[in-house]
């Protein structure tokens, strides 16, 4: 199954985005953005934690809906799932 | 009342949405919580626009290194307080508006009491501890809250509607780490300018507002998204006044008032 990663701002810069996958059914959310995230550790340690946690303050979406962290470690993604990773920004 | 004075300012936009719409925009009190990056470019077109009462507040002094971005202080300005400045840039551009400066640092103590009854509450903040605090006033209140913040060529802006939108808690529960963000003027330019066009349509009642969407903005890829971002039932802010029947869609803003000559 096919499953499209989408990392926004700074995680885009570091990550790229509009990722397609292919992973097989069943997996877990959070392992699918893992397993592109660690292709760059910069990448990686801007979205997890030590941990492996997604940090406490990135926005986790499928298909448009947001997930509670606890969610991005049991929900299982579908095929043609959306996955949106987005780091809220501060400044001002 | 408008005077002579001010159809003719306002004779272009009076085009655009009537005297009526004029007429609100004058009798509304705006909020401007900070004179930086994201509060110049605001406070500036709120005042061009006629926004009746304008209050500003910071606590900073200007720095050299602000005057990338922060578009209402001038060289001449460094060492002078933001709001000294910002007052005197804000009387000058428009000077049939009334408006305020107050220099102080908003905290939990003392928040309620500056925002007042103020028609609208504008997050031109760089920190979330204090955007924190304004939500909950706006929540608490029931006072708009007009969401922005921005990083490097990022940015993103949200309209939060005490009581029908998500508010800022909702949205973001955890605030991402403080640092010494990198920005170009642009950016706040940007957003903030997104941020006074919600005032306005919130004020003139026109238009959809950026009501339960979360627009992010990407500078480096000219790129706009929004994200449907939803209420928290467990919100520790608004969570207790979650109203399951209302939508972040009915929103309170009428038809569109446009009136044509």
């Amino acid at each position: 199954m096919t499953v499209k990663v989408r990392f926004f701002a700074r995680f885009r810069e570091l990550l790229g985005t509009d990722i397609l996958v292919e992973k097989k059914s069943g997996m877990v959310l959070a392992t699918v953005v893992k397993d592109i995230a660690q292709k760059k550790k910069e990448g990686y340690d801007a979205i997890f934690d030590e941990k492996g946690n997604f940090r406490e303050f990135v926005i986790v979406m499928r298909n448009g809906k947001r997930l509670e962290p606890a969610e991005t470690t049991t929900v299982t993604v579908a095929d043609g799932d959306e996955i949106a990773v987005f780091p809220p920004v501060a400044g001002g | 009342m408008l005077s002579e004075r001010e159809l003719d300012r306002y004779k272009r936009q009076i085009l655009l949405f009537g005297e009526e719409g004029q007429e609100k925009l004058k009798k509304a009190k705006i909020f401007v919580a900070g004179a930086g990056g994201l509060g110049s470019p605001i406070s500036i077109y709120l005042a061009v626009a006629g926004v009746g009462t304008l209050t500003v507040v910071d606590m900073d002094v200007v720095e050299l290194t602000n005057l990338n971005r922060q578009i209402l202080h001038y060289d001449r300005d460094i060492g002078k307080k933001k709001t000294a400045s910002a007052a005197e840039k804000l009387r000058e551009i428009n000077p049939d508006i009334t408006v305020k400066v107050i220099d102080t640092t908003i905290d939990k103590t003392n928040v309620a009491r500056l925002v007042g009854s103020s028609s609208g509450i504008v997050d031109a903040m760089d920190n979330f501890p204090t955007r924190y605090l304004l939500n909950e006033t706006a929540v608490h209140k029931k006072i708009p809250l007009f969401h922005g913040a921005i990083r490097g060529l990022y940015g993103q802006a949200t309209t939060i509607i005490p009581d029908v939108t998500p508010c800022l808690q909702c949205i973001f529960p955890k605030a991402p780490p403080k640092e010494v963000f990198p920005v170009v003027g642009v950016t706040p330019g940007l957003i903030g300018m997104i941020q006074a066009t919600e005032v306005i349509k919130y004020l003139i009642h026109d238009g959809r507002l950026l009501t339960g969407r979360l627009l992010i903005w990407d500078g480096l890829e000219s790129h706009a998204e929004e994200i449907c971002v939803e209420r928290d039932p467990k919100c520790p802010v608004c969570g207790g006044s979650h109203s399951p029947d209302k939508k972040s869609e009915t929103i309170p803003v009428k038809s569109p008032a446009r009136k044509k000559k």
